[in-house]
């Protein structure tokens, strides 16, 4: 049996600063910048939709996710920089030489908000709980699992299916958070009103479209955090009115202000509008079921067809940069180099005069009504691809009539993002190449055997050095194969008062709100 | 009951079967828009097969003629269903959004005859003269705002230079409802009151005009007392029935205006369930409003005849 105590090398010294107590490095930022935080305050947030339920198991939407990340916690957790992973209820974990089992011992201090002690017990009843929901819920992540046992009542043993390298990283989604044991005695549906986790807040309250508050949680297993007393998110549909009331100090965070505002946020006095790097890819799919787009010269031309640097600049206001990779920066593997196809018209002619189209040819893109940044780069496209010589129309409809015709693969091209759940590539790229993935390769029907071999030679290997050169040949490979043409990567952006220390957002898009304090 | 209001049950039965078209209207727009509820719930990541499971957890496999048989046998025992988002009974979701709404507009309609009145008499006292032209210049001004713009500057006026007041939200009391909902509620009033004073001018200037004022000037009347007792009475009585008739406009300048002060009322609970094809909020909600205007049709009706004797709509309805 060999021992390890990370995915990559760092993670040893993460580990020792959470054993240390010093949490994530957040914290330390927050202290760096404006001394010692300050305890106690009301944080209110403002974001456009409200939670749709607490069900871990089963609630797909991210306003959700963010709210049950407070409440309820996994056994690992993403690094402020996304690319690695901290033990956080485990302290570390050790894999069998066959590499299927691993033998993950937890922390001994840790209570439910309730007082109740975590045990193993509800570790391997809160991961069952997840798989059990298979395929209409978030089950699918622990697809590699064949059981889990509580060795004693700090030890918990998994034992996989198949070797599966991004095994730590499923066990740092929401998710496989840990919840107690048989849901305390409640029905899940009970349970769900109102959950109870190990985490640094507590449910308080929830007036359905408009606002829902979480109280700090005194036996937070993390000494002195949260700084907090409590934390509300407001319902405010319309972007203008949440950069009004962040301006107007009437809230203290703006959780999405449009890139156009940006600017003006940033010249407010009292306002800081930050960017935090995301691992969001922009993206228009092809429809390869379609003709012309099974033919890799017409998606080649294309892509060489468009200005990435103007959308960049036209649409996130420069905030943001070129996609020329599947995976986004801050995924781990990413390689730089993969050789994304760029802006360039002689090679866009070149290609499109090689293919079944060389006279060019009508079709359509669709996006979604009402979205401001696809309108632009739809009339963008539109007008480098008549320089090509091909007519594009765009074909609008409202966001959720849009989402259903994606996934009937209703489309010619469309625009779409991606954003990840765990800091492992192998959630998007076992979406967007396998065909058998469950969703026809993002949609697409592109369906290489060489792509999907790799990405299968992937998921299996544990080695560090072995596995980028994996996942490097699956996005040269992708990049040739030009089944998606990335369009830009772009940050996350929140609009803060100057009251608000220590926020920091993960390229997952989490936050962690225990590092978080306001200045009186 | 005064015999006069004899009409009002014969108009409340005759809303039943508007009610049902509204509702059968409503079913069918909602369900031929592409798009389903358990898409717009299980969102990009959501797999094939979770879709289907949801979409017949939820019932919208079923035929469209079962699920409106549904909802009718639903809604004869007083149940709109269960909203497809929150999982929770429409009725409990239109019942708590009610009182916004309706605070709202309330209070929309109090402000607007707050600024209407005053300013239709200055108009009307001296017809073309410097008053008047600027009371015009007001109306005119008043028409030609869109209602979100002159929400937008009162925040940036009165909400974020000024600090005066909250930029959206409701409040938990009812002292500060009352403050949460004044910019919304003065933003509704200035799209009302054109239409308000130059209806009360014009009828003020026919009033001042007639014998019987003249008569009362006559035997000494003058000031607040002529105003109150002679003028305002007889000048109200056409714009009771315009009042009436933009209520029900004003529902659905709301729908606006909520979402501009992220109001948690009806207009808000209507975007966000179309936007989420949550079919029984859809339906529970327009049945709700349009029950809503056919009752301020009523109550109008109920004021004109308070307000002017010769009035006897039970007479009329039966002629």
């Amino acid at each position: 049996m060999r021992t390890r105590f990370g995915v990559v090398g760092a993670l040893a010294l993460t580990m020792a600063l959470a054993l240390g107590g010093c949490g994530a490095a957040g914290s330390d930022d927050s202290a760096d910048a404006g001394g010692a935080p300050v305890k106690g305050g009301d944080l209110t947030m403002a974001r456009s939709a409200d939670i749709i339920a607490m069900d871990k198991t089963t609630t797909f939407d991210n306003n959700s996710i963010r709210v049950m990340e407070q409440i309820m916690e996994p056994l690992f957790h993403s690094s402020p920089d996304g690319t690695k992973l901290e033990p956080w209820l485990a302290t570390g974990y050790t894999i069998s030489d066959d590499q299927l089992t691993y033998t993950i011992p937890l922390r001994q201090d840790v209570t439910f908000s309730d007082g109740t002690p975590m045990t193993a017990a509800d570790v391997k009843f809160s991961l069952d709980e997840n798989t059990k929901t298979g395929a209409s819920g978030w089950g699918f992540v622990n697809a590699a699992i064949d059981s889990v046992e509580a060795t004693d009542d700090h030890t918990v043993t998994v034992k996989l299916k198949y070797p599966w390298a991004p095994l730590i990283a499923d066990l740092s989604i929401f998710s496989n958070g840990v919840i107690p044991k048989d849901y305390g005695g409640k029905t899940a549906e009970e349970f769900y009103t109102a959950p109870v986790g190990t985490g640094p807040f507590v449910w308080s309250g929830w007036k359905k479209g408009q606002s829902l508050k979480l109280t700090a949680n005194g036996k937070y297993w993390q000494k002195g955090k949260p700084y907090l007393s409590s934390v509300q998110w407001n319902v405010v549909p319309d972007a203008n009115t949440r950069k009004l009331q962040v301006q107007g100090g009437q809230i203290d965070i703006d959780d999405t202000p449009d890139w156009s505002s940006l600017a003006s946020l940033k010249a407010a006095g009292g306002v800081k509008a930050e960017t935090y790097p995301s691992t969001q890819i922009d993206y228009v799919a092809f429809n390869q079921a379609r003709a012309p787009f099974d033919d890799v010269h017409v998606r080649r031309a294309i892509s060489y067809a468009i200005d990435r640097q103007s959308l960049v600049k036209a649409v996130l206001f420069g905030n943001g940069e070129v996609a020329n990779s599947l995976l986004s920066p801050g995924t781990p593997y990413y390689d730089a180099k993969a050789g994304g196809l760029m802006f360039d018209v002689a090679k866009a002619k070149a290609e499109l005069a090689q293919s079944s189209e060389p006279g060019g040819f009508t079709t359509t893109l669709l996006i979604a009504s009402g979205n401001p940044n696809q309108a632009s780069v739809a009339q963008i496209m539109q007008s480098e691809l008549k320089d090509i010589g091909i007519t594009m129309e765009i074909k609008q409809l409202d966001p959720t009539a849009n989402k259903q015709a994606r996934l009937a693969s209703d489309f010619d091209m469309t625009l779409s993002a991606w954003t990840m759940d765990i800091p492992d590539p192998d959630q998007w790229t076992s979406f967007a190449v396998d065909p058998q993935g469950g969703s026809k390769s993002a949609f697409t029907s592109y369906d290489n055997p060489d792509v999907i071999a790799l990405n299968a030679q992937a998921q299996k290997e544990t080695d560090d050095a072995k596995r980028q050169a994996l996942y490097t040949q699956l996005q040269q490979k992708t990049s040739e194969d030009a089944f998606l043409a990335y369009l830009y990567y772009s940050p996350y952006v929140y609009a803060t008062t100057d009251a608000v220390q220590g926020f920091q957002v993960t390229p997952l898009g989490g936050y962690l709100l225990q590092d978080v304090s306001k200045k009186k | 009951m005064s015999h006069r209001l004899r009409f009002i049950p014969g108009r409340l039965v005759q809303s039943i079967p508007v009610a049902f078209g509204v509702t059968l209207i409503v079913f069918l727009l909602a369900h031929l828009l592409p798009g389903n509820a358990a898409v717009a719930l299980l969102g990009e990541r959501a797999t094939q097969e979770s879709v289907a499971a949801l979409t017949a957890r939820l019932g919208l496999d079923e035929p469209l003629w079962r699920q409106y048989l549904l909802f009718l046998g639903q809604l004869v025992h007083g149940d709109l269903g269960t909203s497809l988002t929150y999982q929770l009974p429409v009725t409990q979701l239109v019942l708590e959004a009610i009182p916004v709404t309706l605070s709202l507009l309330l209070y929309a309609l109090v402000l607007a005859l707050a600024i209407s009145v005053p300013l239709a008499a200055l108009a009307a006292f001296r017809p073309g003269g410097a008053r008047d032209l600027g009371v015009r210049g007001f109306t005119l001004l008043g028409q030609g705002m869109p209602q979100f713009w002159v929400g937008i500057m009162l925040i940036l006026l009165l909400g974020v230079s000024l600090r005066a007041f909250p930029v959206g939200g409701y409040g938990d009391t009812a002292l500060e409802h009352l403050y949460h909902l004044f910019l919304p509620a003065v933003t509704l009033a200035i799209a009302m009151s054109p239409t308000i004073i130059r209806s009360l001018r014009s009828s003020m200037i026919s009033v001042l005009g007639s014998e019987y004022v003249g008569t009362a000037k006559m035997k000494g009347a003058a000031g607040v007392q002529l105003f109150r007792g002679h003028v305002l009475r007889n000048a109200a009585i056409p714009t009771v029935s315009i009042v009436g008739v933009n209520l029900g406009y004003l529902v659905g300048g709301s729908l606006v205006i909520e979402r501009v002060f992220a109001l948690p009322g009806l207009g808000s609970l209507m975007i966000n369930s179309i936007f989420a094809r949550d079919f029984p909020t859809i339906q529970g909600v327009t049945l709700f409003v349009a029950l809503f205007v056919v009752v301020v049709g009523i109550l109008t009706d109920v004021v004109y005849t308070l307000l002017d004797p010769r009035v006897d709509l039970s007479r009329t309805a039966r002629a």
